[in-house]
């Protein structure tokens, strides 16, 4: 007996995919600057990259420290394999991300035999070391790595397919929207095999998947090899954007970065960091040319969402699901109403003291006092420092009376 | 079936010599008073804990010393005390989860689980037999006590092993609970091997076909019900004053 699934749920599972694949070929029509195409480049390959860190740590119950490493290892696979095509060996620039994926399995294959054999904190110390060693291991090996300056090439170089070199930039989107698209659907059709499906119970209980049949170890490094393969792919694809890759890119900032990302987009739902790539990498360019302390505010989002949201973005969306779907969002209005200013003033607050304190230094160091979101403040006097704080404190206040009331009307909405 | 166990914690012998041996297709109850060793034996033989000497055997094959899931894979499976389940999966894939095994579900990652059609209507046989199908898609973890017991066996039993260990499957469930519960494990052990530690004589009396007493680490009588019952030595032993309950 063959048990299908009915037509009607595979058509509702294909319409957000297809909706996705419009949205990536629309995207470039409609945002056609140069800045904005290598933007969207960006939250392509960190898509990709939270979705493979996520098939750890929110699927599979693994938090790995040192997820850049694969995306480094893929990224330096791929532009080797650039150079050799550089040098005339037959590679369109479209296959350099298959050689990273390659690059970030085999670096996965290595990492996760040890690592995989422990699960928990000693999981993430194991790779917590992982990542240092590779580090300091990629230094070590100027002539393959490339040292500090890293290996570069020039993806424009090799051989050319169907007319097209993947010289310019929205040459390149198309390769890296297409993989990155590609890969997401891949690592979602990953959920629903029997592997995908283990490494959701190895995360619930490992010691009963133990009593039913498989050995937990076993799957955790099946699923770990996966993640590193789609991370390297994710590095690929980095290098044919940046034609540069150095042991930077591998550090621990950039495994910090992947796991605020997810965490922020959610781990709970398999969009959830979909969400937080697309979001963070927004936040880093829109922000960072605006302000110096935009790490400083996704610290801060990250800090916010563990306490108060620990479902992510994602999860915060999706509870809002089974009011939507009752047509009920308009009893919520009200009390959100409510709740938004209190919310408004904190932040308001918060981006005071940190932009006062960003400036602090500066305005020491002899430089003007810069306008703030059109505000000149001087930080070296009291008054703006005391708004701020003043402007916090109210929100805080606000939020503490108003919070409550908005959560207690949502669940009033989902339950009725 | 085993033979000389021993088990050591430190200087604590939990389990000191015991041998025992179950027939195909019974229903053995395994009894005791509290620190007996009843679910130190189960983990010794389960292989969740390792053994200090002594053989497990199972249908004639030596299983001693293998890691918990070849013993599963040589089909012996085993109910948990305290509840042991994928809190975060709904019911039905609980029940699918212990069923892949005995289903040929490798660790495929290029084929969906939902082309494995006897493995689904496998799991939703389970479902109803163990009379959860109104709860198919609630979380395991947002079940109540007794729903979680009803599926602590459909997990156990969904794999089909032919020699099913529970641990206290009726622990801390109503009158009215326990009745369903003998119910289901009754049903459940047709045709199978069952080992069962239970605090509830009266649950024993009524499933058991023979039983073991367990005491300081030792068996001192196996047998039908009425010979235990009848054992001088198990009455003074352990039943004692529940012995005078039930002939009373």
């Amino acid at each position: 007996m063959t048990v299908r699934p009915t037509p009607g749920l595979v058509w509702r599972a294909a319409v957000p995919w297809m909706l996705a694949g419009l949205l990536a070929v629309a995207l470039p029509y409609v945002l056609t600057s140069g800045f904005a195409l290598s933007l969207l480049c960006r939250m392509a390959i960190a898509i990709v990259f939270a979705l493979s860190f996520n098939m750890l740590l929110g699927q599979g119950g693994m938090l790995d420290f040192g997820h850049a490493v694969f995306l480094g290892f893929g990224g330096f696979a791929a532009l080797h394999a650039m150079k050799f095509a550089d040098a005339g060996v037959w590679l369109p620039a479209p296959l350099l991300p298959v050689v990273g994926a390659l690059g970030g399995l085999a670096a996965a294959l290595l990492a996760g035999w040890v690592a995989t054999k422990r699960a928990g904190t000693a999981f993430a110390m194991i790779t917590l070391g992982v990542a240092e060693l590779a580090v300091a291991g990629v230094l070590l090996f100027p002539g393959v790595f490339g040292g500090e300056e890293g290996v570069s090439a020039d993806r424009s170089a090799g051989p050319a397919l169907l007319g097209y070199d993947f010289g310019s930039q929205s040459q390149a989107y198309a390769v890296i929207a297409a993989w990155a698209w590609a890969a997401a659907l891949l690592m979602w059709v990953y959920t629903r095999t029997p592997l995908g499906r283990l490494a959701n119970a190895v995360r619930d209980n490992p010691e009963r998947v133990s009593f039913l049949g498989y050995d937990p170890a076993r799957i955790r490094f099946r699923v770990f090899a996966l993640s590193g393969l789609f991370a390297g792919l994710a590095g690929g694809l980095a290098a044919l954007n940046d034609e540069i890759a150095t042991s930077s890119n591998m550090g621990p900032e950039a495994s910090g970065a992947v796991l605020l990302m997810t965490f922020i987009g959610g781990i709970g739902l398999f969009w959830g960091p979909v969400v937080g790539a697309v979001l963070i990498t927004l936040l880093s360019v829109a922000l960072g040319t605006v302000t110096d302390a935009w790490q400083l505010y996704s610290g801060l989002l990250f800090v916010a969402v563990v306490v108060w949201a620990p479902g992510g973005i994602a999860g915060v969306l999706s509870a809002h699901g089974p009011v939507l779907r009752a047509g009920r969002v308009g009893r919520l209005v009200p009390s959100y109403a409510v709740a938004a200013p209190g919310l408004a003033l904190a932040v308001l607050g918060v981006v005071g003291l940190a932009e006062l304190a960003f400036r602090l230094q500066a305005v020491r160091n002899g430089a003007q006092p810069r306008p703030v979101f059109g505000f000149v403040a001087d930080p070296l006097a009291w008054g703006p420092w005391a708004l701020a704080v003043a402007l916090f404190v109210a929100g805080a206040l606000w939020l503490r009376w108003a919070a409550p009331r908005a959560r207690a009307a949502w669940q009033a909405a989902v339950q009725s | 079936m085993l033979a000389g166990l021993h088990k050591a914690f430190g200087p604590t012998r939990i389990i000191q010599g015991v041998d025992l041996e179950v027939l195909p297709g019974e229903r053995h109850a395994v009894i005791g008073p509290n620190g007996a060793g009843k679910s130190t034996l189960f983990h010794l033989v389960s292989g969740r804990l390792s053994l200090d000497a002594g053989r497990v055997s199972l249908g004639g094959e030596d299983i001693t010393g293998l890691p918990p899931h070849a013993i599963f894979n040589r089909g012996l499976a085993r109910s948990f005390q305290v509840t042991s389940l994928f809190p975060k999966l709904s019911v039905f894939e609980n029940l699918r989860a212990g069923a892949m095994r005995g289903h040929g579900c490798g660790h495929a990652f290029w084929r969906a689980l939902d082309g494995y059609g006897p493995l689904r209507a496998r799991a939703e046989d389970v479902l109803h037999q163990v009379g959860l199908e109104r709860r198919r898609d609630v979380l395991a973890g947002n079940l109540a006590y007794a729903e979680q017991r009803a599926l602590e066996i459909g997990v156990t039993i969904a794999g089909g092993a032919s020699c099913i260990l529970l641990d206290e499957p009726t622990a801390g469930m109503s009158r009215a609970e326990t009745e369903r519960a003998v119910q289901l494990i009754r049903a459940v052990s047709v045709g199978r091997t069952l080992v069962m530690i239970e605090h509830d004589l009266g649950v024993v009396f009524e499933l058991a076909d023979r039983i073991s007493v367990l005491a300081e680490g030792r068996v001192i009588a196996t047998g039908v019900p009425d010979a235990v019952r009848a054992n001088p030595a198990v009455r003074t032993a352990y039943l004692g004053a529940a012995a005078e309950a039930l002939h009373g």
